[in-house]
This record gives structure tokens, sequence and C-alpha cells, in this order.
């Protein structure tokens, strides 16, 4: 008897002829924990609000949905109010009211449930999720992970049977959403509530699903289990094979040709799956048995063995742009030659008279031509030390340069028109007209007084950004993604010669960001010089030309990403994560792919080489990098933990205040 | 305050009566001691709650208010039949001058018992009082202090996303900034609305408009919200009888004259002497009581 029963439903938005849905069928029992992924814009959200009358859109729908073994439309508002769960994806738009406890009671004075019943069902959950030590707080002092959990807490009062979560952690920092997604799976294991999630961030959901729905452009592609709905995707080339975990891709990649004809319930999905397996791997290529054919195979083909997967490979997984340009900055005469734009030497700064240093004694330089990455847990300082970078937070000792103008000094708009430019977090902050055009083309308006120059220059970064087919298009009518680099067009047009990212990827998923990354890599290839500030360590691996980890109000360590993310054991991509001790030096799943294929009596030189070189130099710095790395990684999470659960999260919306 | 000041624990429903009986006998009764006690317990309580670094820099604004008040009525008004001097051709007379302290008294006073009012009646407990009057205006109450703050803080960060990209709402000419200041309005306008319609489907997700809403308020009616009111409630009953019977009479004009220096004078007094201070005594008793179990081991 299935909870959630959808039977080839069809949907249209009203004045629109595309289908949205296109025949989609599945169904869902009761306790099941369903993952339902693809890309964006592919319907998600559109399927997932046609389980709930009160949120599907306007349009021609077909196809039935029961719940229950009702037809939902007969289903009154009360009780699909009371069954049905949902959260969405904006912590901050979804809330009400303006106290913690008022929240948490509103969907249940919706109902008309009487006060002690309500103060009951509250208590219980916000016993269940630890809310108690903010209960009595204002909303608007809570991290966007509490507020997250809020909302979910909110709708659990009411004790619904279906959970329906909406890209529930696109909005939050990967520790708050790993902490979101437990909190999810506690409610389905404790509770036995039935919960079906929608989420990029497959590293941390998948192996956390019992079934994975896979979308793509409107149909519904696979329904499986998720050992085997990663084999299915890459049989179908579907692109979302890059946004699967690092251990899946891994398997994929090495077992091919087995994976795609049965489906094995054994492929690795978390870090630890995927190390064993890797080990495994490892042993075989040391008896030098199939993989000494995929090797001749690849030498036959005349490919690069090492650092390219096996030719046949149909998936891909490589990253989708080559790190070409970390090279670059690695090359010593380059550098000599290169001149440093940003220049922060031994800065302190703090909000108020009274309140704790954000920055303490940060030094750091990115020399042109560089896409310097500074990375971070949340509230460690890192949009802080943009604001200082940019003139906005004025330190009260040490020396910035940036562009060879102090910013504290720098008057009025002197700065910006020295050729910095700020890309904010929220790129929602920066539009105000009916059409991306229109709003690129105010943005151009302070430097070209031309009107067809202006156009001209509009199509020309419209054309770099990829977004020419969106010019007509409202600005809220596109995706994340989409918006985000509108929002960078609309810095470009100030033609910068610096520019800040902050937090670039948030909310967008493996597709976007390849897509953003090329936008970047064309960007510095004309000369600009990027610092972005993220939580993103797989994009700053694959693409940055130099990461920066920033940690107590400075800059603990860098370097290229290979030797940076060599360096440190938590804070890293999920492949170095795997390949610990086992691949020294890997850092994205090719290097592991690579280690496998090919023998590592010669197959291991490039890999070596390569690391070789990077290290050299910075060894001493970035060992003692990682201790005090471990050191802060373990406090960091300790602290989310208990901020969580028992001490109330003082501290973590404390130094939340400087990222916002 | 939760949990360390007694009062201000009471139900918010007992903290508002408690108000409106304090500051409703201050602005009826003119008698200069109960105006005394009333200023007194105002200000004993106002500083109790906010300490005296807070009150430091709302003090020396509420003396000047006060000395206006009293300034104000012998200068303009010239009744009474004791006149101590001129003002070019108009009198002061000493009952204006009585008169005029009165209403400084009274002003002073009323006006610090909002202080304490505010500093007590958080936002909830202002909802529960009213939200069993109106749920809906307690909930639109609710959502006005969430969505202000939330504007502001969003503007903020408009105007400094815009500065990033060259238009600065703080520099320029008049006419740029005009300009860069309606595009931040706008830029938040068109935020406001597109994320208004995430919260309105968060609240039809969960079942607003369904018939029936109750209002839900985080406060219990206990026992010693019931003594407090019943005492509070007997005190206010006491200072009124004595009204009504003419014992806190005070005329000013045209000349001053206490009518009235009875048992019931005295009584009623003594009554409200103890209802302006009830908030403080319990809160000092309550800390002593503190200290001696901390001290005992």
């Amino acid at each position: 008897m299935a909870l959630v029963a959808v039977q080839s439903l069809n949907f249209a938005y009203a004045g629109s002829q595309r289908e949205v849905l296109r025949d989609v069928s599945f169904t869902i029992d009761p306790g099941e924990f369903v993952l339902l992924i693809g890309q964006s814009g592919c319907g998600k959200t559109t399927l997932l609000r046609h389980l709930k009358t009160a949120l599907t859109p306007h349009g021609r729908p077909s196809g039935s949905v029961m719940f229950d073994d009702r037809p939902l439309e007969d289903i009154g508002l009360e009780e699909q109010t009371r069954r049905i769960g949902f959260v969405l994806q904006n912590p901050d738009n979804q809330i009400v009211t303006d106290k913690v406890w008022h929240e948490l009671a509103f969907g249940l004075e919706s109902l008309g449930t009487p006060r002690e019943v309500i103060r009951r069902r509250v208590a219980e959950m916000a016993s269940f999720f630890g809310i108690v030590n903010w209960y009595h707080r204002d909303v608007e002092t809570l991290s966007g992970g509490q507020k997250q959990l809020l909302n979910l807490a909110a709708v659990m009062t009411m004790q619904p049977d279906l959970l329906v979560l909406d890209e529930p952690t696109a909005q939050l920092d990967p520790i708050a959403a790993v902490d979101f997604l437990a909190a999810a799976k506690r409610i389905n294991d404790e509770l036995g509530t039935t919960v079906l999630v929608t989420e990029h961030r497959l590293e941390s959901a998948f192996p956390l699903s019992d079934r994975v729905l896979v979308m793509n452009q409107g149909k519904l592609i696979a329904d499986e289990c998720p050992h085997s709905a990663g084999a299915t995707l890459a049989r179908q080339d579907d692109p979302m094979v890059f946004a699967l975990p690092a251990a899946v891709r891994l398997a994929l990649t090495l077992d091919e040709v087995q994976l795609a004809l049965t489906a094995s319930p054994t492929t690795p999905m978390t870090i630890r799956e995927g190390r064993t397996y890797l080990r495994a791997k490892l042993a075989e290529v040391g008896c030098e048995s199939a993989v000494c054919t995929a090797t001749t195979r690849s030498m036959t083909d005349q490919r690069p063995s090492a650092s390219l997967p096996a030719p046949s490979s149909p998936l891909l997984l490589t990253s989708p742009i080559p790190p070409s340009f970390c090279a670059q900055s690695q090359n010593p005469q380059s550098q000599s030659l290169q001149t440093t734009v940003i220049e922060a030497n031994d800065v302190w700064f703090r909000y108020s008279r009274n309140s704790e240093d954000v920055l303490r004694g940060l030094d750091m330089s990115v020399n042109q031509g560089e896409f310097a990455c500074l990375l971070g847990g949340n509230g460690s300082g890192k949009t802080t030390t943009l604001g200082a970078l940019s003139g906005l937070n004025k330190p009260y000792r040490g020396k910035i340069k940036l562009l060879g103008l102090n910013p504290a000094k720098a008057k009025g708009m002197e700065l910006f028109r020295a050729g910095l430019s700020v890309l904010p977090q929220d790129p929602q902050t920066l539009f105000m007209r009916n059409t991306i055009f229109d709003d690129l083309d105010d943005a151009a308006r302070a430097h070209y007084t031309d009107k067809s120059a202006r156009e001209t220059a509009v199509e020309q970064v419209a054309a770099t950004t990829e977004i020419t087919s969106l010019l007509r298009t409202h600005p809220y009518d596109v995706s994340g993604g989409e918006q985000q680099r509108a929002a960078l067009a609309m810095a470009l047009l100030t033609n910068p010669k610096v520019l800040f990212l902050d937090e670039p990827t948030k909310g967008m998923d493996a597709f976007f960001k390849a897509k953003l990354a090329s936008v970047l890599h064309r960007l510095i290839d004309n000369g600009l010089t990027i610092l972005m500030v993220s939580h993103d360590v797989e994009f700053a691996a694959l693409y940055a030309s130099r990461c920066m980890l920033f940690f107590d109000g400075s800059v603990v360590t860098e370097g290229a990403p290979r030797e940076f993310f060599v360096g440190n054991s938590f804070y890293t991509t999920a492949a170095n994560r795997i390949g610990r001790g086992l691949v020294p030096g890997a850092v994205s799943v090719d290097d592991l792919v690579a280690a496998c294929r090919v023998p590592r009596a010669n197959g291991g030189v490039g890999l070596t080489a390569s690391r070789s070189m990077a290290s050299e130099g910075r060894t001493t710095e970035a060992s003692a990098g990682k201790s005090g790395l471990d050191a802060a990684t373990r406090s960091r999470r300790v602290d989310a933990a208990t901020s969580r659960s028992m001490t109330g999260a003082g501290a973590t919306v404390k130094s939340d205040v400087p990222e916002s | 305050m939760r949990g360390t000041e007694r009062f201000s624990s009471l139900h918010p429903v007992v903290t508002v009566c408690y108000f409106v009986a304090v500051v409703g006998v201050s602005v009826l009764l003119m008698h200069p001691l109960v105006l005394g006690v009333s200023f007194a317990g105002a200000l004993s309580y106002a500083l109790y709650l906010n300490g005296w670094a807070n009150m430091r820099k709302t003090l020396p604004g509420l003396l000047v208010l006060m000395l206006v008040a009293a300034l104000f009525n012998p200068i303009f008004n010239h009744r009474g039949y004791t006149t101590l001097g001129y003002l070019g051709d108009n009198p002061i007379t000493l009952e204006a001058i009585y008169y005029g302290l009165a209403s400084a008294a009274m002003i002073g006073s009323v006006l610090l018992w909002f202080v304490s009012y505010n500093k007590v009646m958080t936002s909830d407990r202002f909802l529960c009082v009213f939200g069993n009057v109106i749920p809906a205006l307690s909930l639109v109450f609710s959502m006005v202090l969430r969505f202000v703050p939330r504007y502001f803080a969003q503007a903020k960060r408009v105007a400094a996303a815009q500065r990033g990209i060259g238009r600065d709402v703080t520099s320029g000419s008049w006419y740029a900034r005009a300009r860069n200041g309606s595009a931040v309005l706008s830029v938040l306008l068109t935020w406001a609305l597109e994320n208004s319609v995430d919260t309105s489907d968060s609240m039809l997700a969960r079942g607003y408009g369904l018939p029936g809403r109750t209002a839900y308020t985080d406060f219990r009616w206990r026992d010693r919200d019931l003594m407090a009111a019943l005492g509070f409630g007997g005190a206010v009953l006491v200072v009124a009888v004595a009204m009504i019977v003419g014992a806190l009479r005070v005329t000013y004009y045209p000349g001053f004259v206490v009518s009235s220096w009875s048992v019931a004078t005295w009584l009623a007094l003594g009554v409200w002497t103890a209802l302006c201070l009830a908030p403080v005594v319990v809160g000092v008793v309550e800390e002593a009581k503190w200290r001696s179990l901390l001290s005992n081991p």
C-alpha cells in the first residue's frame, strides 16, 4: 500500500506550451526516504508542488496524484496541512513570525488546535531538534542553518505522514547542510515519517536515501536504489553523473562495464566505502590483471595515460575543464613577472569597540591574473575580509593595498573607478528592471555614454557569461545559477581589473558550477584577477589557481589547489579523503582513477612528479599549517555540534554576524 | 529579564493591568502625595529594570521636560489668589506653581511607567494580551515585527551590493545620489514582492486561511498571577473608593486646599504606596532570598 502514487502526470504552466512534467509515474511507500535529483530546471520543484494542493502551480495537469489511496484533490486542505509537510528552499522567506516559539506554533494555530495541545507538540519538537536553547529568541538572530531547522521543526509539530523537502540545504553552508540532512534522516528513522527530498549535495544525501528518483527534462529517467542509480545515470549519459558522490564516480569509472550490465548492490557511496573499494582496486593493480589491459588499451589509443580516464569511457567523469591555468601560477617565471594587485599586511579589524576582533593580523597577497580562493568555515570572517579589501570595513591596524590604493582612505568611488568590482552573495540585491537586458544596460550606463557602444558592450558581456538567450527574461524568472551569471555580467560591465566573488556557487548544481567556472576562466584569460570567498571545497579544488584557508581572523595556510588540499585531511575534497594514505596527492576522482588504471611502477610518475614540483619550498609551511588546521576543523565541528544540541547557538550566531 | 525578575514574570495580562492601574490613577488624581509616590515608584522601578548606566541617558531629557511643564503653567495660567510677583503685566501665582509642579510630577511618572512598560512588555507579551482579543491582529503584528527589521537589513545589503558595482548612495552629485537611492528602493521593492511569494506559500502550506484559527501564547496563568491580580485589584479598589468619597480631593484654584486628612486618606495613600513600590520591593526581596540561599550551603 503506497503512501503516494503518482500516475502518468503531465503538466504545462498556464500560458506555456512546454510540458514541464512528462508522463511521470512513481510510488512512495510509507517510511521510505526518497531522494529526487536532476539538473536545475528539470521540473523537480514543479513535481513536488503537485503533492500538495495549496502549492500546486496554475496550469494544465493531467494524470493522477493519489495520497493514501485517495485522489489528492479529494483530500481536504485541513487534512493535507496536517499530513503533508513542506519545507522550501529559502530559509528566510518561509519564516512568518518574529519569535521562534511562535513560528513553531504557526501551523497548529492554523489548524485551530487547542492551546494545551500546541504547548505539548511544540515542546516535543523543540526538544527533538535541540531548539530549547533558542526557543525564546527572535528569528532574526538565528543563523541560516538554524532557520532552516526551525522551518523543519515548524512543519513537524503538525506530525505529518509525508515530509517534502524542496532543496532545503541549497542556501546553507556545508556543515549546516549536513546537520539538516541528518535531522531529516533522524525524523525518518525515529518517527517513521516518509521523506521525499530534492538535493544537489549528493555527497551527503545519496548514502542516506533508500531510493533515488532521477529527472531529466520533465521525465523520470530512473527510479531505483542508490547503489544502482549511478550506473543507470551513466548508461543514459545523464549530466547528473558529475554531481554523484566521489566514491560512486570512482566506482563507475573503474567498473563501468560491469556496473552498466548488472547493478552491484555494493557500489561504494560514502568516503569509508570508497576507501575500502579503492584499497581493493589498488590491490588488483598490484597483481597486474585487468588493469594492464586497460593501460594497454589506452596506450594503443595514444592518449596521455595518467592524466585522463580511459578513452572508451562514455562517462567523462573528469572535471569539465582541465585546470590548465594552475600551471600558470606555479610557474616561477611568470610569477616574478606578475604584479601584486591585492595586498594586506597585518590587518586587524573589529565591528565595534567592544566586539571581538574579526580579522587578526591578516596577511595575504594576490597577483594579477590569479584566481585566488579564500576558503573557510561559516562566520570565520571571509566576507569581512572582502569588506576590508573593498573599503567597506576600515581596519584599525595594518595596511591594505588594492590596485595601488588604500581602500580605507579611498574617497567615494575611487576604488571602483580604479577597477574593482564586487559580486555580492545574493544576486537579487542587484536586479531592479523588468529584463536582464535593462539591468545590464543600466549597469553599463556609467562607462558607455554612447547607446550603440553600450549595446555592443552588453552583448559582449552576455556572450562571455553565456546569458545571451536570457536577456529578455525577467531576472527573477531564471534559476539561481543564471541569476548569478547575470549579476556577474553586471559587475563586468564596470570594466573591472579585480573582481571579488562572495560565495558564487551557493545553491548551484554541478552543471551550473562548471558553466560558471568556464566563464571565470575566460575572464582570467583576459587578464582579470579574481578573489573568491567560498565554502565550496570541490569547486576551489577544480578551478582555482590558489587556495587560502581562512581561520581565526587570518590566512592559516595557502597554496596551489593540489598542494593545498593534499596538506588538509578534513577540509579537503571527497576524492582526497578517499585516497588519503592510498593514493598520495590525489585531489580529484581522476587522480584516483589514474592511480588504479596504471600500474604504479610507471603510471605513478606523472602524479608524483607534479606533486613534488608543487610541494617544493612549501613543505614546512604546509605541514605546519596542517596540524593547526586539524585542530581548527575539529573544534569547528564540535562548535557546530554543541551549538545545535546543548549550549545554545550563541557562538554560532555571533560569529555569523560578519557573514551577513 | 526572564527568570531573574519576579514582577515581569507574571502573566502579561496582569502586567498590563498593573500598568493601566498605576498610570490611570496618576493621571486621574492630582493629589501631590499620590503623584509624589507614583513618581518615586516609577523612577525606582525604571532604575531597577534598566540600571543607572542606561537611565543616565534618558533622565536628563525627562527632567528638562518636567521643568518645562512646571514652568509652563505659572507663566500662562494666572488663576489663584496668592500673587507672588509679576512677569510683565501678568501675575505669577503660588497656586499655579503648585499645579505646574503637580503636572510635572504626573508627566514624569507616566513617562517613567512607560519606560518600564516597554522593558517588561516584550512583543510576545504584548501579543499574548491582544492575541486573545483579535487573533488575526496578533499575527499581523508578529509579521510586522519580523519583516520591518528584515527589510532594513536587506536595504543595507542592497546598498552595499550596489556600491560594489559602482553605484554609491553616499557620494556623487545630488542627482546621482537620488538616482542611486531610488535604485536601492526599487531593488528592495522587487525583492520584497518576489520573495513574499515564498512566504505566502509557506503560510498556505501550513494551513493559513483554514477556519477557526487559534492564537497560541507561551504564557500560563498560574495561582501567583491570580493572587497578584487580586492584590492589585484590591489596592486599586481602595484608592478608587477613597477617591469617590472625597478622601483624596485636592483643589488648586483659587486656593490650594487639601480637603481631607482622614483615616481613609492615609489608608488609601498607604495602599497606593504599596502598589507603586510593589515591583521593586518584590524584586529586591527576591534577590535577598537568592543571596541567602547562595550563602547558606
